[in-house]
């Protein structure tokens, strides 16, 4: 019986049915991206005529994780700038961010958080395309949400599980649907045609050794979330700091002289994201005023 | 320093931080007094937020130095045996009492 619900929540969780409004555009760009004649006016213009999108999308380009020196006006030169892997997951992640609106600040800050730290480690290990790996920081937890609107009981449940038995979320998530939430995260951006470097962060950020492809860009992921939790900027239901993957740790070979120049860079940039989140505190407080 | 949203801004308090149009052009440097001017410049130019020194805001359920010290401590409690983990959690805790002093002064 219980392995037939099991059976039933994994399929719940790959149809993911209740996450609205992004197929559309990021299939229709998806299309334009393939074609050779696309331009990337063609594309800024697309996501244009979803206003509050564009705003968004601006906001997010122009915010501290990806740390460029001069504002970014254009969806277009941030095509450019970006790359459409980013674009594209920057689009998934205003649309999720609309659902979790005040119900979840914590995660989106937490999320926030990640990628600032992945920013930073990704630059400081000279990974190619640092930008993508901060982008998976944005997005790695999008299975949380996946779970939170696809199975509500069962998120639920999972709450009262972390509360009762003091587990950490991705333990009480095995214990209720037999999976986690990095696991749905990784169906996700392979659904949504994600490259490799920002899927397998993504499905292996509690288990770096499961992957092959992408270690490098998986252990950078792993203890962005470590060290976001460890300095307690947004939780979700448990506070605790997760265990530190071993395989993860040799893999970025941080001495400690390193590890307090990266603690004095996150905290740094965190005060201009805190600066962001405040803002959508405050759009949030006016719409619901 | 703290993070402050330009309506919670008062006369008297000092920018920890250049202040910056959208465009990042420099409205105003840091060490720079607040006036009543300047902040309803800083609104009607859109800007949301700027750093002061100082932490002169009341935030509503603020943790003292020991509440955030305990915090650290049980975030960090079952990963006790992990030393680059130890390590991180030492010196989280040096910055926050060392941020904290920097306010008091």
């Amino acid at each position: 019986m219980e392995k037939d619900n099991k059976a039933e929540f994994r399929r719940a969780l790959r149809e993911v049915k209740n996450l609205p409004t992004l197929p559309g555009i990021v299939a229709k760009l998806t299309r334009m991206a393939d074609d050779p004649d696309t331009t990337t006016e063609q594309m800024g213009k697309v996501i244009s005529k979803d206003h509050i999108l564009a705003a968004k999308l601006l906001k997010l380009v122009n915010s501290a994780f990806y740390g460029f020196p001069q504002k970014i006006s254009s969806l277009s030169s941030a095509i450019i700038l970006l790359g459409f892997n980013v674009i594209k997951s920057l689009i998934i992640s205003a649309s999720i961010f609309e659902l979790m609106e005040s119900s979840d600040v914590e995660l989106w800050e937490h999320s926030l958080g990640t990628a600032v730290a992945a920013s930073i480690l990704a630059k400081r290990l000279g990974i190619k395309d640092p930008e993508e790996v901060s982008t998976a920081g944005l997005i790695h937890d999008i299975g949380k949400v996946a779970v939170k609107m696809e199975l509500p009981e069962q998120y639920d449940e999972i709450l009262n599980t972390v509360e009762m038995k003091q587990i950490s979320m991705a333990e009480a998530e095995r214990l209720v649907l037999g999976l986690d939430h990095a696991e749905v995260g990784g169906w996700l951006a392979k659904g949504w045609f994600l490259p490799k470097k920002l899927v397998e962060p993504i499905a292996c950020h509690h288990l770096p050794k499961k992957s092959k492809e992408e270690p490098l860009a998986t252990a950078i992921l792993h203890f962005s979330d470590v060290l976001i939790r460890g300095l307690g900027y947004g939780h979700g239901a448990d506070i605790w700091v997760p265990p530190l993957s071993k395989v993860a740790w040799e893999e970025l070979g941080l001495s400690a002289a390193d590890l307090d120049e990266v603690l004095e860079e996150v905290e740094e940039n965190l005060w201009d994201v805190k600066g962001f989140s405040l803002d959508i505190q405050a759009e949030l407080e006016n719409k619901s005023a | 320093m703290q993070q402050i949203l330009c309506q919670q801004a008062a006369e008297g308090m000092v920018l920890a931080k250049d202040v910056q149009t959208p465009e990042g052009r420099t409205l105003c440097g840091k060490s720079t007094p607040l006036t009543e001017a300047m902040i309803g410049r800083f609104i009607k130019m859109e800007i949301s937020h700027i750093a002061v020194e100082g932490h002169p805001v009341k935030v509503a359920g603020e943790k003292s130095l020991k509440e955030e010290l305990l915090d650290i401590e049980k975030r960090f409690s079952r990963v006790k045996h992990v030393p680059p983990l130890m390590f991180l959690k030492k010196r989280i805790m040096e910055r926050m009492v060392e941020s904290r002093k920097e306010q008091e002064g």
